[in-house]
């Protein structure tokens, strides 16, 4: 018998090449409008993202067919985006429309222009390496609630991941115990159901007393638990529907988590907020609290990132019972990085899988309470 | 030093233990099901016992909200997974006794 018999290998298979099919959030739209050129690095690309005076959003490849000018350091010139080196200018169909100096366009004046659709206040581009068009039954679901005025605006962060592949943040969606140890909550339910393009977890949670502020205020209340319906809508985009339960009400928010990948090993992560105006909750307070749930998702991400920085993939984890469906998660990514022929059954069948909370927390409560026990002295 | 894989990988823990047919008493669809423990489920369908399904074709997507209307699962299906456990045609990995009374175990 040999020691290397008894240890287990971490296993790294080939990382992608490409990049996942599927709308991907950019950002607000807001943010997009204002005239300007906007370089976006994506897809292993430098895009640029402009809109013109007819107010339509463009996404473009950002260097310039005619001798490699950046668009995205040019000028919004009309409904074109025109080249800082020669003033060639480009329609958001990608072709080129006028050369000021030049009798006439040459012929296969194109460049990559690529489909886009504003829903909702975001801007989603369509990425897919084997060209085809977004197909009409691959949507982002409507958020309605985005232009009622009983719910804040849009609070957007935007913050780029550097040295880890998107699969990381893909995982969390099935990694209930991180959860806890990573962001402070105290999962009580939680079930995986994929279907489709559609990752759905959804998860209750109690409040933890010794996260909680050890004075709660009107401004700063206790959180009892929460109530969570979150889902991938495709490889990138995460809508997450939760409910904090405080003593005397609940209070909804909408979460988006979206990134777009810069290349294979980094990628920039988007997360916004919109929280509902509850009777008896003003304006200034319910925008306050989508602020204060901002920071505190900001701190998670954070939390999540100093992970990613110092771990190493692995296409081999070791799972316990109580663990999430992280091989299933992966076989219903995959369909995203295979020519869309090669799809198959076993990664876009319905499957479910529901954790058994029963001993986590038991343990959680225990360290809980050691960590109550603790701040007590 | 073998070449990368790029085929999607088997669950680990189906490796001693992989998933059994279960079949709803409903609809009479079949499905793959593994449970770790009373309170675990992995189900697994296929797009023929989806279409069978009854409570699948009753459900109606009338939410406002965006993950809303998404079929959360079937009941009628989680029963007949529970009743094959406890007839035994479906193991229960954890050696744990079936909590008879819920009202012992909170």
């Amino acid at each position: 018998m040999t020691t290397h018999d008894q240890i287990r290998q971490i296993e790294v298979d080939a990382g992608p090449r490409r990049f996942a099919r599927g709308w991907h959030c950019l950002g607000l739209a807001r943010d997009l409008t204002d005239g300007k050129p906007h370089q976006i690095n994506a897809f292993g690309q430098k895009l640029v993202v402009f809109a013109g005076e007819d107010g339509t959003i463009n996404v473009l490849d950002a260097y310039c067919r005619h001798m490699g000018g950046d668009l995205s350091q040019g000028i919004v010139k009309g409904n074109e985006i025109a080249c800082p080196f020669h003033d060639w200018r480009w329609g958001g169909d990608g072709r080129c429309k006028q050369i000021p100096y030049a009798r006439r366009v040459p012929l296969r004046a194109r460049t990559a222009s690529w489909p886009t659709l504003v829903q909702d206040g975001m801007l989603f581009v369509w990425n897919d390496p084997q060209g085809n068009p977004p197909p009409a039954d691959v949507t982002i679901p409507r958020i309605p609630q985005v232009d009622d005025d009983r719910w804040t605006d849009w609070i957007w962060y935007e913050t780029v991941i550097e040295g880890a592949n998107c699969r990381e943040i893909v995982d969390n969606v099935v990694d209930m115990a991180h959860f806890f140890y990573i962001h402070y909550s105290f999962p009580t339910y939680f079930k995986n159901v994929f279907e489709g393009t559609a990752a759905y977890q959804y998860m209750d949670g109690a409040g933890r007393d010794d996260v909680r502020p050890a004075t709660p205020s009107r401004n700063n209340p206790t959180v009892l638990g929460t109530t969570s319906v979150a889902a991938y809508h495709g490889p990138s985009f995460m809508i997450d529907e939760v409910t904090y339960h405080y003593e005397d009400l609940d209070v909804d928010t909408i979460l988006i988590n979206c990134h777009y990948p810069i290349d294979e090993n980094s990628f920039v992560l988007q997360y916004g907020i919109i929280v509902e105006k509850k009777d008896g909750i003003s304006d200034a307070d319910a925008e306050l609290m989508a602020a204060k749930t901002g920071k505190f998702i900001k701190y998670g991400f954070e939390q999540d990132v100093a992970i990613w920085k110092s771990k190493a993939r692995i296409d081999n984890p070791l799972l316990c019972e109580e663990d999430g469906p992280v091989y299933q998660l992966r076989r219903w990514y995959q369909q995203f990085y295979v020519d869309v022929e090669d799809v198959t059954p076993e990664m876009t069948d319905r499957f479910e899988f529901e954790i058994d909370t029963t001993r986590p927390n038991e343990a959680w409560r225990a360290e809980v309470e050691q960590n109550l026990a603790a701040r007590r002295g | 030093m073998s070449t990368p894989r790029t085929d999607v990988r088997l669950d680990v823990r189906l490796e001693a233990a992989p998933m059994q047919p279960v079949g709803c008493g409903t609809c009479g669809a079949t499905v793959l099901a593994r449970k770790s423990s009373w309170d675990q489920t992995t189900l697994q369908w296929t797009a023929a016992a989806l279409a069978t399904c009854a409570e699948r074709r009753t459900t109606t997507a009338g939410s406002e909200r965006p993950n809303r209307n998404a079929f959360t699962g079937c009941s009628a299906l989680t029963a007949a997974i529970r009743a094959a456990a406890v007839a035994g045609q479906l193991d229960v990995q954890s050696d744990e006794p079936l909590p008879t009374n819920p009202e012992a175990h909170p």
